[in-house]
């Protein structure tokens, strides 16, 4: 038995007290470090899904949507772009890259995108990591499906398996897409699957634009009282639509935005029909926009820690008419009141450390979990990186917050009166 | 009694101690003298009210006096202060309640280790702090050396009061109203536990107690009655 001794025992004797304070003072200093972790590994991850487009043309309300709907799949972007623009755009500049991708389809709420070959050897998910298969190759004629490395996780598909593609998100803003349908006339097969890219890619499924064009077309049959086949010889110029169009220009090696990129741009933009987006300036406005958000969060998280600091102190404070008796007996048994000043410091302070440590733990867990959850649902990879520089900064600020928290209880105990607390009861 | 060239266990002298005075009505405390030698048993008695319990928390220097002096073992605890005086209390004094005041969610062997520790009687021995407590508890009846306090039965709770209050080997044990919580039986039996434990440690012990069964088992009795209302 030792002075710390006595300070756990009395921390024990008050368990309830004292593990719902402790779990207060974690959740608010994990809280507070997961907020400083994810801010910036939120931009990074951001960053990271834009890939190697300089340019993404679409007919989106604004930039910013169109990088959300064509690179996070945000949501299917409403208005397409049709074959005489796309041919115009690709005959406008000699472009190093140009994928043009149609995006309105899905399987099992996963976005489908009808793309070129290309996008599996020019476009690069993560700028300078270009798509790598885990099983199986590309997609080389029609009704050929490739998946993310997430689709296949999450629905078990392996290479062969068939599958029918829905016609629709199959969401929308209010949960369901009343419009969406299956479209069983036409089976896809599995002929790929890519290797994690650590993008939002991973939870897309892509296949060749005729195949998604054709189930478009087999609706407009429809919709005319024709049943029938749909062929790549029955697809109109009308069927012939994208939704955004990914743009690369020539550079050298390692350089990631050639000289022309801005006059490019500016000469896309000439066309009012066209949104035309610079994919990372985009990323990079959006957490613009929302630095103020940031801001109120990481104030709403440091508010937290003071609340938990004000909880150890009344808790404490509440306490000391009981634990009136216990100071009075140590004072009797030779405890200057030095000592049991430091003796109740030390029971604040320790509830800090503690707090602190289990918030550490409790913030890894909430990251792997934040991460996890980021990268199934949406896509985005959110490195899990818990900042040692911050962690102790927090767990010290923790720590010296609950022991000022303590020094209004430590003074009321410094204070008791001996003779006042050993009277007897009733 | 034999006299030894000792000095006393207590010495009081020309004790002044005026309370009270906060309540608009002023008491004062007079004690001209009072001798205690090692070993040597005293109970105090007086009405209800007399000052008998203000007396004790004068002698374990709880309180300061108006004037005169309080020597244990010839020492005045009045001429120190601060944290020195409450090293002196807790190695010279041992005090046994009336609710034994143990500590609560300590257990029996913990609750004497910390008059050792508080005191720094043993300046962190461990191991001697450990066997002097076993040895005690045990001397006393005790086996339940690692129940709680609350577990105990009330007589096993104060057999583990009377052994902190010796365990740091004091020169007087100050037992302020010990048996107003018992039946006469176990009143008569937790005195001769008390009386036969400071007997065997050499401390004296003054027992202050309004209890008029007691009388008989104390040679020496002194009657305080010396406190007086006075103007403010």
């Amino acid at each position: 038995m030792n002075d710390f001794g006595i300070v756990v025992r009395s921390l024990r004797v008050r368990a309830f007290s004292t593990t719902v304070v402790i779990a207060l003072v974690a959740m608010s200093a994990g809280l507070l470090l997961a907020i400083l972790s994810l801010r910036t590994a939120g931009q990074r991850a951001f960053e990271r899904g834009t890939g190697n487009a300089h340019l993404l043309v679409s007919r989106d309300g604004s930039p910013l949507v169109s990088v959300l709907n064509s690179l996070f799949y945000a949501n299917p972007p409403k208005a397409p772009i049709d074959a005489a623009a796309v041919t115009a755009l690709r005959e406008s500049f000699p472009w190093a890259m140009f994928v043009p991708t149609a995006i309105g389809d899905s399987y099992r709420t996963f976005p489908v995108v009808a793309t070129v070959p290309e996008y599996f050897t020019k476009f690069e998910p993560v700028f300078g990591e270009p798509w790598t298969f885990a099983q199986g190759r590309a997609f080389t004629a029609d009704f050929e499906v490739v998946l993310g490395s997430s689709v296949e996780r999450d629905t078990g598909l392996r290479l062969g398996a068939k599958i029918v593609l829905t016609h629709g998100s199959g969401k929308s803003r209010e949960g369901v897409d009343e419009h969406a349908h299956e479209h069983r006339e036409y089976e896809f097969t599995v002929v790929g699957i890519l290797a994690p890219s650590g993008s939002p890619h991973d939870r897309a499924l892509f296949t060749d634009l005729d195949s998604s064009w054709m189930l478009h077309a087999h609706d407009r049959f429809e919709r005319a009282g024709t049943h029938k086949t749909v062929t790549p010889a029955d697809l109109t110029e009308a069927d012939r639509v994208v939704t955004a169009v990914m743009l690369r220009l020539p550079s050298r090696d390692g350089v990631s935005a050639p000289p022309a990129l801005m006059s490019q741009y500016d000469k896309l933009r000439r066309d009012g029909s066209l949104t035309v987006a610079l994919p990372a300036n985009e990323v990079q406005r959006l957490f613009d926009i929302i630095a103020g958000i940031d801001v109120l969060f990481l104030a709403m998280a440091m508010a937290t820690l003071a609340s938990s600091a004000v909880a150890i102190l009344l808790s404490m404070v509440n306490s000391m008419s009981e634990r009136s008796r216990q100071v009075a007996i140590l004072r009797v048994l030779g405890a200057s009141r030095a000592r049991i000043f430091w003796l109740v410091l030390t029971e604040s302070t320790l509830i800090g450390l503690v707090g602190a440590a289990i918030g550490v733990v409790v913030c890894s867990v909430v990251l792997y979990a934040a991460t996890e959850w980021m990268r199934s649902a949406h896509g985005i990879v959110i490195a899990p990186q818990l900042d040692a520089r911050s962690a102790i900064l927090v767990a010290m600020g923790t720590t010296l917050l609950a022991a000022a928290a303590g020094i209004v209880p430590s003074v009321l105990a410094y204070r008791t009166s001996v003779a006042r607390s050993l009277r007897p009861v009733g | 009694m034999t006299p030894t060239n000792n000095p006393p266990a207590l010495a009081i002298d020309a004790l002044r101690f005026r309370y009270g005075a906060q309540k608009g009505n002023s008491f004062e405390l007079h004690l001209d003298s009072l001798r205690l030698e090692s070993a040597e048993e005293m109970l105090l008695i007086g009405r209800s009210g007399c000052g008998k319990s203000t007396l004790l928390q004068l002698i374990a220097g709880l309180l300061d006096p108006t004037s005169g002096s309080i020597r244990i073992g010839g020492s005045d605890i009045h001429a120190v202060k601060g944290a020195t005086r409450d090293r002196l209390r807790g190695r010279t004094i041992g005090m046994v309640f009336q609710t034994f005041n143990l500590l609560q969610g300590f257990s029996a062997r913990e609750n004497v280790q910390i008059a050792l520790l508080m005191s720094d009687a043993l300046a962190g021995d461990r191991a001697e702090s450990n066997a002097r407590a076993e040895a005690l508890l045990r001397s006393l009846g005790i086996e339940q050396l690692d129940a709680l306090a609350e577990e105990l039965s009330i007589g096993q709770q104060q057999r583990v009061a009377i052994a902190r209050a010796l365990v740091c080997r004091p020169t007087l044990v100050l037992a302020d109203e010990p048996t107003a919580s018992l039946d006469p039986e176990n009143a008569l039996n937790a005195v001769r536990v008390l009386r036969d434990a400071c007997r065997e440690q050499g401390a004296a012990l003054l027992v202050v107690s309004h209890d008029p069964s007691l009388e008989a088992h104390f040679a020496r009795r002194y009657t305080l009655n010396s406190t007086k209302a006075v103007a403010t």
